[in-house]
């Protein structure tokens, strides 16, 4: 990491706004110019069949339905509710679970011997095809989906919080004992935070794994979520109500993204580049 | 008292193992009580290694290295290190920098606000207390790191190269700094360096290191001239010019191009 001059923060401060302001603008319109070429497509020329993409009529005809009424077992937000709740708990759980064992391993030579060989084992394992067990163990209730994001999500913790402890940099260890550190002193104030942008990229995985997975074990089966609402506009064929599912499970991923984002330029807002 | 005493200390990598490497081999040195001292030689002459295992940060394979009457059994807050890469923390401010080595001995809050305060004005570095080492030039980081190891208050300060990755004019006023700021906190100093120029400005005994493996090739005394001409009062260039100083500076020169020359 080089030293940067100083000075250098301040005006690149300065020149944050403008330019963040200037990125949003281009987003919207680069959204609404998508938004109007999918109603021109669709609805003014009909270049794709209703069948094949929605009009944005039908999309908010659909939307409104699942909002009201509720579809394939639930209103949107039950759906959203249950979906966002199983992804907390099983990459909360996983992330529990992960970024400790993971510290252990790239901080303990030993344990890192003892564990490895399993992960070797388990590692090259898709956790989709950790779904069939799942629900064999489980059956189709909550229990089954976090058990597979648990599974999924628990291996991009472990890699790269493991990663970012073997990098730990050896001079700041160093710089750490020479002035008095004891261990857990070490630890926690260079260990952790030299660590933590790994931690957070692990993190970061794990949250895009459960999102996957979770899907994909309601599309299996499942009797509330976003995914069941999928597979059931699927067996409909209720294209509409396909593109609302897709939405709301791309706006919910977004949201927990964005939730996690905020806690990571928290806690390392120390970082030249934050 | 923190006098460091290297007893017949060797140094070998791979001990035991097929190809064993001397690094140093039966080193003996004497540093006294506040008595600062560098350390020069040819790179590979095991200079640094000397000076880790003074620090605990390197095991000795032979001899013993004492420093204040006990034995070195690994690092700790009496040897500070200041490093040539600065080390400080890039997560902590100049104020919780400056203060890690003081929490280490339970120092109290009035007396680290107190230190922080001081070092400051002492480093001219008034109003940087907030800042993180990024926001901060090379020579303001290496300051930093600076009053780190000196408000750790160890016996011992070690010194890797601190000035060596700074820029000339820098390097120059931070030489001056040191000798400054080691006046009015004198102890005892092991000084490593690659520039005879800054050894013998520094130290009161300059150690000339030699390679293959690396020994002790002569310990020039600086002091007494140093005194007599009270260097210290006088800005660095002056002193680099005078004949005492280029007569040390050439003793020392020659010294380390014999071993150059053996090496060919």
């Amino acid at each position: 990491m080089m030293p940067t001059v100083a000075g250098a923060v301040p005006a690149k401060r300065n020149a944050w706004r403008p330019r963040v302001r200037r990125s949003v603008v281009t987003g919207v319109a680069t959204i609404v110019a998508l938004l109007v070429a999918w109603w021109l497509s669709t609805s003014v020329l009909g270049l794709v069949g209703p069948a094949r993409f929605p009009s944005p009529e039908a999309f908010v005809a659909a939307l409104q339905r699942i909002w009201t009424q509720g579809y394939a077992g639930g209103t949107l937000i039950e759906h959203v509710v249950q979906s966002v709740r199983l992804v907390f708990v099983g990459f909360l759980t996983a992330v529990a679970v992960g970024v400790p064992l993971g510290f252990l391993m790239g901080y303990d030579r030993r344990i890192e011997a003892f564990v490895n060989p399993v992960f070797l084992v388990l590692r090259p394992i898709p956790p989709l095809a950790w779904i069939p067990l799942a629900i064999v163990w489980f059956s189709l209730g909550d229990a089954s989906k976090v058990f597979v994001i648990f599974v999924s999500a628990f291996v991009p913790s472990v890699i790269n919080t493991y990663t970012g402890v073997r990098n730990v940099r050896k001079h700041l260890i160093e710089a750490a004992l020479v002035h008095g550190a004891s261990r857990g002193r070490v630890i926690r104030e260079v260990y952790l935070p030299d660590a933590s942008p790994m931690i957070f990229t692990g993190l970061r995985l794990s949250l895009q794994a459960s999102w996957t997975t979770l899907v994909a074990a309601e599309l299996v089966g499942a009797f509330l979520g976003l995914g069941r609402a999928l597979q059931t506009a699927y067996r409909d064929v209720n294209t509409p109500m396909i593109l609302v599912a897709m939405v709301a499970i791309a706006i919910s991923g977004a949201l927990t993204t964005i939730l996690l984002a905020r806690l990571e330029k928290r806690v390392i807002r120390w970082r030249a580049e934050a | 008292m923190s006098e460091i005493v290297i007893d017949k200390v060797s140094k070998i990598f791979g001990d035991g193992g097929a190809k064993p490497f001397v690094a140093i081999d039966g080193v003996d040195l004497r540093v006294e009580d506040r008595e600062f001292i560098s350390v020069v030689g040819p790179s590979g002459c095991g200079k640094t290694t000397l000076m880790r295992m003074v620090a605990g940060l390197e095991t000795v394979s032979r001899g013993e290295i004492r420093v204040a009457g006990k034995p070195v059994t690994g690092p700790g807050p009496d040897r500070a290190v200041v490093f040539q890469q600065f080390a400080l923390f890039p997560w902590k401010t100049v104020r919780e920098n400056i203060v890690f080595g003081m929490r280490s001995r339970g120092a109290s809050r009035e007396e680290r606000d107190e230190a922080v305060t001081y070092y400051l004005r002492l480093m001219k570095m008034e109003g940087t207390a907030d800042k993180y080492p990024h926001q901060l030039s090379g020579g303001m980081q290496q300051r930093v790191a600076i009053a780190r190891s000196y408000a750790t208050d160890p016996g011992v300060l070690l010194m890797d190269e601190p000035f060596g990755a700074l820029d000339a004019q820098t390097r120059t006023i931070m030489q001056e700094e040191l000798v400054r700021v080691s006046k009015g906190n004198p102890r005892t100093v092991m000084f490593i360096t690659h520039s005879v120029e800054e050894a013998v400005y520094l130290a009161d005994r300059v150690v000339v290191m030699g390679r293959n493996p690396g020994h002790i090739r002569e310990v020039i005394d600086v002091a007494s001239t140093r005194q007599a001409e009270r260097w210290s009062e006088e800005p660095i260039d002056d002193v680099m010019e005078k004949p005492s100083f280029t007569h040390l500076r050439g003793q020392v020169w020659r010294l380390l191009r014999e071993q150059m020359g053996a090496d060919v």
